[in-house]
C-alpha cells in the first residue's frame, strides 16, 4: 500500500482540485480524501507513506500522438526507450503512430506494438493502426481486426489521405470499431517542398513555405466529411486559425469531432526559427503568433479538447543537415510537461486543471483508454510533480534514443518527480 | 576601421560602415586588376578552397582569380548535387577541410543555411556563395559596387529589382544590403513571384514594371529560370516578357544615369532584350571584373591583414 500525504490534487473527472490524501493498494487507488485517519488503514498490510506537501499529485498522463519506431527504425528510438521517456516525462499512456516500417496496417504488427508494450512494463502502449494500407492512401485497412488486435483508432499520421473518397470511406466504415480517425492534415500539393510556415520568416530565411491553408484546407474537408458520414473524427497537431474555423463550426454543428494541439505549437513561432537548427523543423511547422495565440485560447475555451506531444524522435546524424534538407520532428515526451509548467502554467496562460483535462481526461475519454483519473477503483497512474524542480534540458538526461529537441540546453521549471504506473514506482527524479 | 568578422554569410549582419569598409577595399583592388602584373605577395601561404554544390563555373572562377591574385594557393572541390544524398554529409566534408589546414572556405549549396551551418562548425573562415534562395551578399557587394562605382553613393536612388523575386537570394541580398546604404529598392514581379511577405524587407513590392520605371536609376533584371513556368507560376514566356522584360523602349525611359545589371547568366529574349544587354547603359560586363575585385577585398579583409590598407 501506498499512501501519499497532503498532496494538492488535481482530477478534473471528481472536480477535485485540492490538498488531499491519496491510499492505493494492488496497483488502484483505494482512497481519496482530505486527512484521510490511520485507523481507516490499519489492515492494509504494510504501508509506504510519502510526505507529498507542497507537490501536485496528477493522474498519469496520456499522451495521443507519439512516434516510437519500432519496428524498422530503432535507431531513432524503441518501445522500450520511448516507453521510458514518456514515464520520465509523468506520461503512463501513450497511443503510438502507425508509420514505422513496415507500416503497423496489419493483425501481426499490432500485437507486436501491444506486446513488446507490455514486456517493458513502463507506460501503457496503444498503438493506431493505419487507416489505409501502407499509409498509400489508396485502400482501408482491416480495421475490425486492428481493432480486436488491440487498435484504438486509425490514422495514415505522417501524411495526409490526398483523396477525399478514402477519406470519407475511412470515416464510415471505422464505424463499425466505434473508434476514431485520426487526421493528419496536409494538402501535399498546397505543402509542396516547403520546410517551415510561410510567412515573413521563412521570406526572410530563404526556406520554403508551407502555407497555412496546407492544414486548414484539408482540415475544413475531413470536418465536412466527418459531418457528412456521421464518423468519428479526431484532428492531429491542429496548428492554424483557419482549421480553428472549420473545427468550431464542426463542433457547433453537433459532429463527433475531437482536436489536440502540440505543446511546441503553443510555446514557440516561425520567428523561432534559427536557421541552422533543424531541431525547429517540425510538422505541421511552427506557426506564425496570430495563430500560436488563437492555438492557446482555442485549448483553453475547450475548442481544442487535448494537449499530445507528437514525439518524433530522429538521430543527431539526421538532424546535423542544413534545415532544408533534414527530417521533420521534434523529441517530447520528457519536455511537453516542464516546458507546458514553464511556458504555459507559470505565467498564467493555461490552468493546472485545463492542463490535467487536456492531457489527461480527454484523450483517455475519446480513445476509451482506462486512464486520466485518480478516481477510487481507478488504476494507480499517478505523477508527483515539483512545480519547483529546475533542470536544464540536455542530451545526456534523456531517456530517448533522440533529443531533437527545441528546447535542448534550456532550463525548465516544474518537472515529474515520481512516477507510478499501477502502483509500481516506474521513475523517479 | 577594422574587420573583425570571421566569416561573410548574410549582409543582414553587416553595418552601413561594414559594407563600405568591403567596397572602399574594392576600389584599391580593382586598382590591382588594372595592372599589367596581376599578382600580389599578400596571401602567400594561404589556402583557400571552393566547395560548389550547386554547378557554377563564373562564380567559382571569380573566387578563384581573386584568391590567386592575392597569392593565395586555391583548392576546388567539386561535388555533385547528387552525392548529397548518398555520399558524404557537410558536416563530414567540413571536417576534411579543416583536417586540410584550409584558411578559408567559399561555399555554394542548395539549401539555405549551409554556410552558416559549417561556419558554426569550423574556426577557419566562410565565405557564402549563393545558399539556396536565401542570401548571396558578393554578388550584391559587387552590384552595390558596381552602381557606386557609376554614381559616386547609392544612397537616394531609386533602384528596381524585376523578376523572380520569391526564389532569388540575388534579390533578398541586393534589398538589404542597398536599404542599409540608404538606398530606395522596390521590387518588382508578378504576384506568383513575388508573395507578400517579401514585406519583410522593409522595401516596398509592386507588379506593375512600367510604372515603377518612372524615376528609377537602375534596373536589376533577375534569371528567370524556365521551370517556374512548368510549376505554373506564370503561364508563358511570352507575357512574361511582355509585362516583366527588359526592351529598349523601357530602357530609354530610366532616368539621365541609369544603369543595368543582371547577375548572369543571362536569358537574352526572356527577361531581357539583347538590344538592352548590349547597351552603354549595361554594366553587366563591368559587373564581372568587378565580382574579382569585391572578392579579392572580402578574401583580404577575411584572412589577410583586417585593415583597408592594402599593400600595395
Ligand atoms: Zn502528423
Amino acid at each position: 500500500m501506498l499512501w501519499l500525504k497532503n498532496a494538492y490534487v488535481v482530477d478534473p473527472i471528481q472536480g477535485v482540485s485540492g490538498v488531499r490524501d491519496v491510499v492505493t493498494r494492488d496497483g488502484r487507488i483505494l482512497l481519496l480524501g482530505r486527512n484521510i485517519p490511520a485507523d481507516r488503514l490499519a489492515d492494509g498490510g504494510e504501508m509506504e507513506v510519502v510526505d507529498c506537501t507542497g507537490k501536485y499529485l496528477f493522474p498519469g498522463f496520456v499522451d495521443a500522438h507519439v512516434h516510437l519506431r519500432e519496428p524498422g527504425q530503432e535507431n531513432k528510438e524503441d518501445i522500450a526507450s520511448g516507453s521510458r521517456a514518456a514515464v520520465r516525462g509523468g506520461v503512463t499512456s501513450l497511443i503510438c503512430m502507425a508509420n514505422t516500417e513496415p507500416v503497423i496496417d496489419n493483425q501481426a504488427l499490432v500485437e507486436l506494438v501491444v506486446r513488446r508494450g507490455r514486456q517493458t512494463g513502463l507506460a501503457r502502449i496503444y498503438p493506431l493502426a493505419a487507416a489505409t494500407k501502407g499509409l498509400r492512401g489508396e485502400e482501408l485497412t482491416e480495421m475490425a481486426e486492428l481493432q480486436e488486435c488491440g487498435a484504438v483508432g486509425f490514422s495514415d499520421d505522417g501524411r495526409g489521405i490526398q483523396n477525399g473518397e478514402i477519406m470519407r470511406l475511412a470515416l464510415e466504415y471505422a464505424k463499425i470499431t466505434g473508434c476514431p480517425i485520426v487526421s493528419h492534415c496536409e494538402d501535399a500539393a498546397l505543402a509542396g517542398q516547403g520546410v517551415m510556415r510561410r510567412g515573413r520568416a521563412a521570406a526572410a530565411r530563404g526556406l520554403a513555405g508551407i502555407p497555412a491553408t496546407a492544414e486548414s484546407v484539408m482540415a475544413a474537408r475531413d470536418v465536412l466529411l466527418a459531418g457528412e458520414t456521421g464518423g468519428r473524427l479526431h484532428l492531429a497537431h491542429v496548428s492554424t486559425r483557419g482549421t480553428l474555423a472549420a473545427l468550431r463550426a464542426g463542433k457547433a454543428a453537433g459532429w463527433d469531432i475531437t482536436a489536440e494541439v502540440n505543446p511546441h505549437h503553443l510555446i514557440l513561432t516561425d520567428e523561432d526559427v534559427p536557421l541552422t537548427n533543424s531541431s525547429f523543423k517540425v510538422n505541421p511547422p511552427l506557426p506564425s503568433a496570430e495563430d500560436r495565440e488563437s492555438l492557446l485560447k482555442a485549448l483553453a475555451d475547450g475548442t481544442i479538447d487535448m494537449l499530445a506531444t507528437d514525439h518524433a524522435p530522429h538521430t543527431w546524424e539526421e538532424k546535423a543537415r542544413p534545415f532544408a534538407e533534414a527530417p521533420f520532428g521534434m523529441t517530447a515526451l520528457e519536455t511537453a510537461l516542464p516546458a507546458i509548467w514553464t511556458y504555459l502554467v507559470r505565467p498564467g496562460l493555461l490552468s493546472v486543471e485545463r492542463l490535467v483535462e487536456a492531457f489527461a481526461r480527454r484523450p483517455a475519454e475519446r480513445f476509451a483508454l482506462r486512464a486520466g483519473t485518480l478516481r477510487p477503483g481507478a488504476a494507480a497512474d499517478m505523477v508527483l510533480f515539483d512545480p519547483d524542480y529546475e533542470e536544464t534540458v540536455s542530451a545526456e538526461r534523456m531517456a530517448s534514443k533522440s533529443a531533437n529537441t527545441p528546447f535542448l540546453g534550456r532550463t525548465l521549471r516544474g518537472f515529474p518527480i515520481k512516477t507510478w504506473v499501477e502502483g509500481r514506482l516506474v521513475f523517479e527524479r | 576601421m577594422n574587420w573583425r568578422r570571421k566569416d561573410l554569410l548574410d549582409l543582414e549582419v553587416l553595418s552601413a560602415d561594414e559594407i563600405r569598409l568591403v567596397l572602399d577595399t574594392a576600389v584599391s583592388m580593382k586598382e590591382v586588376l588594372a595592372r599589367p602584373v596581376k599578382k600580389l605577395p599578400t596571401l602567400r601561404g594561404k589556402a583557400v578552397s571552393t566547395l560548389f554544390y550547386e554547378p557554377s563555373t563564373r562564380t567559382r572562377l571569380s573566387f578563384e582569380t581573386a584568391a590567386k591574385i592575392l597569392g593565395a594557393d586555391t583548392a576546388s572541390l567539386a561535388v555533385a548535387q547528387s552525392s548529397v544524398s548518398k555520399g558524404e554529409s557537410l558536416l563530414d566534408t567540413a571536417k576534411t577541410l579543416a583536417a586540410m589546414q584550409v584558411d578559408l572556405v567559399v561555399i555554394r549549396h542548395a539549401s539555405a543555411g549551409a554556410p552558416h551551418f559549417l561556419a558554426e562548425n569550423l574556426s577557419l573562415s566562410v565565405i557564402n556563395a549563393g545558399d539556396g534562395q536565401h542570401a548571396h551578399p558578393t554578388q550584391a557587394l559587387l552590384d552595390i559596387f558596381s552602381m557606386r562605382e557609376k554614381w559616386g553613393d547609392v544612397a537616394g536612388r531609386k533602384i528596381l529589382v524585376v523578376g523572380d523575386i520569391l526564389h532569388s537570394r540575388v534579390a533578398r541580398s541586393n534589398a538589404v544590403g542597398l536599404s542599409k546604404l540608404g538606398a530606395e529598392v522596390v521590387l518588382v514581379g508578378p504576384p506568383t513571384l513575388l508573395p507578400p511577405e517579401m514585406d519583410y524587407l522593409g522595401v516596398r513590392l509592386a507588379y506593375d514594371f512600367d510604372r515603377e520605371l518612372k524615376g528609377a536609376d537602375a534596373v536589376m533584371m533577375l534569371r528567370l529560370q524556365l521551370e517556374r513556368q512548368r510549376s505554373g507560376l506564370f503561364p508563358s514566356l511570352r507575357e512574361y516578357n511582355r509585362l516583366y522584360g527588359l526592351t529598349q523602349e523601357r530602357l530609354a525611359r530610366l532616368g539621365p544615369d541609369g544603369v543595368v545589371l543582371h547577375p548572369g547568366p543571362i536569358n537574352r529574349g526572356v527577361e531581357i532584350m539583347s538590344a538592352a544587354a548590349d547597351d552603354a547603359r549595361s554594366l553587366i560586363e563591368t559587373q564581372v571584373t568587378n565580382g574579382v575585385a569585391v572578392r579579392m577585398a572580402l578574401i583580404y579583409l577575411l584572412i589577410g591583414g583586417g585593415t583597408a590598407d592594402v599593400v600595395a
